[in-house]
């Protein structure tokens, strides 16, 4: 055999053996998603498949379905509010030119330099001052301090790769900024803005330290739930994986729309 | 009334003077090049004109009112950029009709406007298209299109042809020509290219360093450059420029010596004179005698340089003239077409 040959087998034999490494534990979550609780520690392939976890799992008391209701209404708002913010925030600081300009931008950036476990007492303080605690509102808020700034960020490298060219025409044309912003800036960088939706809501979607410290029974979203299932009786693994699939599953989804709309790249034939 | 004008205007980049307390006005329906090299300032010029850039100092008048602090949207003005500022996620249609739907037209009106437009630059076949999907000339036309579908108080072009092929390019300067012809809207055009420039404008502003050292017609910058930077600038192959001195009526530099110079004697200074008023001269007895440094056939008449020391001179000989290289080859100016220069400041000298 050539030392090439043996060279190429060497290298898909690494890849497959990452690769299980990689998902060999979500492989595993799956099955015992479908297992009966007598068969989630029995380490066969086989076994009689059900779909009674995923009833469990709604029903008394583990009331997952407010905890879903939770995760998505906390994501939705969080996406809905930091996106069109964030976008506003990018366009400035991609385009005008203003006083502190890199400072100011660094700060923003900075936020997410501070880890999160020196700020969750704080923020627990703060909230309780507030009377927010246990509620979605509070979640919202502290989801919105971690992702916009990450997502001005994101958006900023888009606003970045749109030719102002096609801008300046559209003011020639007789656009004011933000019929600019509205007809030529948005739908260019819309890919982009998506792209960054998404990643905002899976951060928001597995946000889970903040969620611990600041619920306690009414706010609780899908991650916390997830403890509660180690319990005195033990850890009830196949209903935790049941309720992991529910929270990966959409997070699978949305990491193939982000793949097919990275490899479009809208601004091809702009310039030139 | 001048359809734009500018009063000692200036643009100031932190430290960098850009434009210093420039003044020009622009007449109406008149097609007006700015010329100049890369980095004169002629661009930044156009684009404080658009509205794009801030004027630092001075007065911006289009159409008798004052502009300067009115933004792009409110000058009427429509502009051609250098690299076509189309929408890529709009149709050729779309693109074209944008500054319409801007002004609220409607869409059956719009429709039969770009249909009219897209005739005139031959694009009826691409509406549906995407900017992408079109070659470069396409993408220019398209551009074209649509700053000719409104009628504006002034056209602004930033080097469109530049990025097009040669072939191309001599094409589209054409039209632009005769578009400027049909649709009589004053024009400023930008580029570095000296020909384009010839063949385009009424009148000619060459910038340099941010500063406008001619303004005049095509003609006049051609036959009588203010300056050294003009007479280098403007002519392809560039005029012959040979440092001497004049004395009792003869000009004499190295290996140059031109009687009958109607000036007051002087030293220092610069002589030009343009290749196609060098004359190949079969005696020896000649202004220029020099051995021949290259032959370039371009196919109407041949370029024939001779060198002496390290000045190079070219003149325009005739198609089939034939010699080896280092032979000497002697030339006569024409008297009457040659330019004087002081050499220290490099200002034409009066005849």
């Amino acid at each position: 055999m050539k030392r090439s040959t043996v060279f190429w087998w060497l290298e898909r034999l690494a890849l497959v053996l990452v690769c299980i490494i990689a998902l060999f534990p979500i492989v595993w979550m799956f099955m015992t998603a479908f297992k009966s609780g007598r068969d989630a520690y029995d380490l066969s392939l086989f076994f009689k498949p059900t779909f009674d976890n995923f009833l469990t799992v709604f029903r008394p008391p583990w009331n997952l379905g407010s905890m879903l209701w939770n995760s998505i209404v906390v994501a939705t708002l969080t996406v809905v509010i930091a996106v069109p913010a964030a976008a506003l925030a990018a366009y400035a600081f991609s385009r005008f030119h203003f006083h502190a300009k890199k400072s100011m931008f660094f700060a923003v950036i900075a936020t997410q330099f501070i880890p999160a476990t020196v700020i969750v007492l704080p923020f627990f303080l703060m909230f309780r001052n507030l009377g927010l605690l246990d509620t979605r509102t509070a979640l919202v808020v502290v989801n919105l301090a971690i992702v916009t700034p990450f997502v001005i960020w994101m958006i900023k490298g888009f606003i970045d790769a749109i030719p102002v060219d096609s801008e300046e025409a559209a003011m020639m044309d007789g656009a004011s900024r933000l019929r600019v912003i509205r007809d030529i800036v948005l739908p260019m960088a819309a890919p982009g803005i998506l792209t960054s939706a998404i990643f905002c809501f899976i951060l928001t979607w597995n946000e889970f330290l903040f969620a611990l410290i600041l619920t306690r029974r009414e706010a609780l979203t899908l991650p916390v739930g997830l403890v509660s299932f180690r319990t005195e009786r033990g850890d009830l693994w196949e209903l935790m994986s049941a309720a992991g699939v529910m929270i990966t599953v959409p997070i699978f989804i949305m990491a193939i729309l982000i793949q097919k709309h990275f490899t479009r790249g809208m601004t091809a034939g702009a310039i030139k | 009334m001048s359809a734009v004008e500018l009063k000692s205007v200036t643009k100031r980049y932190g430290d960098f003077l850009a434009i210093s307390e420039q003044s020009l006005s622009i007449h109406d329906g008149e097609f007006l090049v700015l010329l100049g090299p890369s980095g004169c300032g002629k661009t930044t010029m156009m684009r404080m004109i658009a509205g794009l850039e801030e004027i630092t100092g001075g007065d911006l008048l289009i159409a008798g009112e004052r502009a300067n602090d009115k933004p792009p949207k409110d000058r009427d003005i429509a502009m051609v950029f250098q690299n076509y500022g189309l929408y890529p996620h709009m149709t050729v249609a779309d693109n074209i009709g944008y500054p319409l739907k801007l002004r609220g037209v409607s869409r059956a009106n719009r429709t039969e406007m770009i249909e009219a437009v897209a005739q005139k630059v031959e694009l009826t076949p691409y509406l549906k298209r995407r900017p992408a999907e079109l070659s470069g000339g396409q993408r220019q036309r398209v551009a074209l299109a649509r700053a000719i579908i409104r009628r504006p108080k002034l056209f602004l072009m930033d080097e469109p042809l530049s990025n097009l092929d040669a072939k191309l390019r001599v094409t589209m300067r054409t039209e632009i020509k005769h578009l400027h012809h049909e649709l009589k809207v004053t024009t400023v055009y930008v580029t570095h290219d000296q020909m384009e420039a010839m063949t385009l404008a009424n009148r000619i502003a060459v910038l340099n360093k941010g500063v406008i050292v001619q303004l005049d017609t095509p003609e006049k910058i051609y036959s009588e450059p203010a300056d050294l930077f003009v007479a280098e600038f403007i002519g392809s192959p560039s005029m012959n420029l040979i440092p001497g001195r004049i004395a009792g009526g003869v000009f004499e530099g190295q290996g140059v010596r031109i009687p009958g110079i109607d000036h007051a004697g002087r030293d220092d200074v610069v002589l030009g004179v343009r290749p196609e008023d060098l004359s190949l001269s079969p005696s020896g007895d000649a202004h220029i005698s020099a051995p021949l440094y290259a032959v370039e056939l371009t196919g109407e008449s041949t370029l024939v340089t001779v060198r002496f020391e390290k000045t190079n001179i070219c003149a325009r000989g005739p198609a089939d003239f034939r010699a080896e290289i280092d032979d000497t080859i002697s030339m006569n100016a024409r008297i009457d077409r040659l330019h004087l220069f002081d050499g220290a400041s490099g200002k034409r000298l009066r005849r």
